[in-house]
């Protein structure tokens, strides 16, 4: 479970991208993080990361206090959050299967268990074809889905997704948003975007972010600009 | 080791600097050891042949010779006295003359002094064991081997502290220069390593290749530089031969052990070859903990 409680988070400069934000989202809930850019979307996905540590306020994760300057269990945190970052994060000297792999490989899971379970996740992404092409051979739904892969692969319980259909077009968009899906249930999914066709198709709790302000909690899924 | 390799071949200009200045800082340190151990072995061997002879008045008595040798072992400085008779003084005479009956005929044993010739525990003791027994009356004659032994200290003396520096200057060139290097790679890697700590990596996990690296490349140039030296040595050795001729052996006195240096031999060599390997090993992975420290201590 995860608990905002009041959480505000003030930059250096004095400029605030969240303030007195609470909500809580149970295991295995789906939910979408939507607002136009600049709502603080992001800072939410980078508070529960612990990239950000909250200016006030609590973060608890599974009644762990993730926003204690006291926490030092943040490496256990991250290896259970599978990411799929904005600009994806996929590393251009590593072909498709080794970017996949460094999510098994830093938790130190044995060689052929990281070769079985990419294959799967490569599988469940549609790219089982693709294992050993670079980066640079990709097109942008690929990439999305090789990140997609990192981030679900492994014991990860947590799934956060920032604009993951961002710069994709209608079709490899949906494509993406099957995929999760398919994950629906299994893990806690967080998906930040503002895909309104998205979020209203998929009828799933959504969380509307406004000038750093939670502006709506609708429950019944719905969205509008 | 395929990754190490790889990560290598990607920044082949900093490898090369970083290998080169390994390679000549451990080049330098092992000519050294070596010139040193040497030169230890010459001032350990001249130190096992007699080191001050001092002949007595051909009328002094046995009874003051003992005196003086006695007073001498009571110093703490002497290892051992060996006394030489008047009839054993005649002994060696003859046997070094055995073919000159006419130099025989001339020497009678009265004429011969008797001697004593000391070891001392320690080079440093010589002058003043030699400063005694000139000041005793029944002396004739000191000999002691002052200029080579004098020589041979001030050169060992010289060559540790020029050791000493050439040691302290290189192991620091060569961390600030794999330091450099390893932060430079690290710098290339700055978004993988970002991802790699989002993903949940420890400090170790990011920390490790490029010790690794460092390791490997550390390992690469003590071989190499050991190698090169072992060879020149194996080239020089008929020149070295033949101007040891006559010293049995050398070896390096340590504590707890006794090194045979000379002739060359697989001890010395397996010994030299281990410090190589520590030394070049050691700072470049002294190096590149420095190096990423840093990074990590930086980053979130």
């Amino acid at each position: 479970m995860i608990k905002f409680d009041e959480v505000t988070k003030r930059f250096a400069l004095g400029n605030t991208a969240v303030e007195k934000v609470s909500f809580t989202i149970d295991d295995n809930e789906f939910v979408f993080l939507v607002g136009p850019s600049g709502a603080g979307k992001t800072t939410i996905l980078k508070l529960i990361l612990r990239e950000y540590l909250p200016t006030s306020g609590s973060i608890l994760i599974n009644d762990l206090d993730i926003s204690s300057k006291n926490f030092h269990d943040t490496v256990m945190l991250r290896r259970s959050i599978g990411v799929v970052f904005q600009d994806f994060k996929i590393l251009p000297d590593k072909d498709v299967f080794e970017n996949v792999a460094l999510s098994l490989n830093v938790v130190g899971t044995q060689r052929l268990e990281v070769k079985k379970q990419v294959k799967n996740a490569l599988e469940l992404v549609s790219l089982s074809k693709k294992e050993h092409v670079f980066p640079a051979q990709l097109s942008a739904g690929e990439l999305q889905r090789v990140a997609i892969a990192r981030a679900i692969i492994g014991d990860r319980t947590l799934l956060l997704a920032d604009e993951p259909t961002g710069n994709l077009d209608p079709k490899t968009s949906w494509e993406i948003m099957k995929i999760f899906k398919k994950l629906e249930g299994k893990r806690t999914i967080i998906v930040a975007t503002h895909n309104t066709d998205i979020v209203n198709s998929m009828q799933k709790r959504v969380l509307v972010m406004k000038d750093g302000l939670l502006a709506k909690d609708n429950r019944k899924g719905g969205y509008e600009l | 080791m395929k990754n190490v390799l790889i990560s290598l071949r990607r920044t082949p200009y900093q490898t090369l600097s970083a290998f080169l200045v390994l390679f000549f800082s451990l080049f330098l340190s092992v000519a050294l050891f070596v010139s040193l151990s040497f030169l230890y072995g010459i001032l350990g061997y001249i130190e096992t042949r007699p080191q001050v002879t001092v002949y007595f008045q051909t009328k002094t008595s046995e009874a003051d010779i003992f005196k003086t040798r006695d007073e001498l072992n009571q110093s703490g400085k002497v290892l051992s006295i060996k006394y030489i008779s008047k009839d054993e003084a005649f002994e060696i005479y003859k046997n070094l003359n055995k073919n000159n009956p006419l130099l025989l005929e001339m020497v009678s044993a009265d004429i011969l002094p008797p001697s004593l010739e000391i070891f001392a525990k320690k080079p440093i003791y010589l002058p003043e064991i030699a400063e005694y027994l000139k000041k005793q009356p029944s002396v004739d004659e000191v000999q002691f081997q002052k200029d080579i032994v004098d020589r041979l200290l001030t050169l060992t003396s010289i060559l540790r502290k020029v050791t000493l520096v050439f040691f302290t200057f290189l192991i620091l060139m060569s961390v600030v220069v794999l330091t450099t290097t390893t932060m430079f790679k690290i710098a290339l890697k700055k978004d993988e390593i970002e991802l790699l700590r989002l993903l949940g990596a420890t400090n170790f996990y990011i920390r490790k290749p490029f010790i690794f690296e460092s390791i490997f490349l550390g390992f690469s140039a003590s071989v190499l530089s050991f190698s090169i030296l072992a060879g020149l040595l194996f080239y020089i050795s008929p020149f070295l031969s033949s101007y040891l001729r006559g010293t049995p052996a050398l070896s390096l006195n340590l504590d707890f052990y006794q090194l045979a240096v000379w002739p060359l031999n697989p001890i010395f060599l397996g010994v030299t070859l281990a410090l190589s390997l520590l030394f070049g090993m050691g700072i470049a992975a002294i190096a590149s903990f420095f190096a990423t420290q840093k990074y990590l201590r930086e980053s979130i």
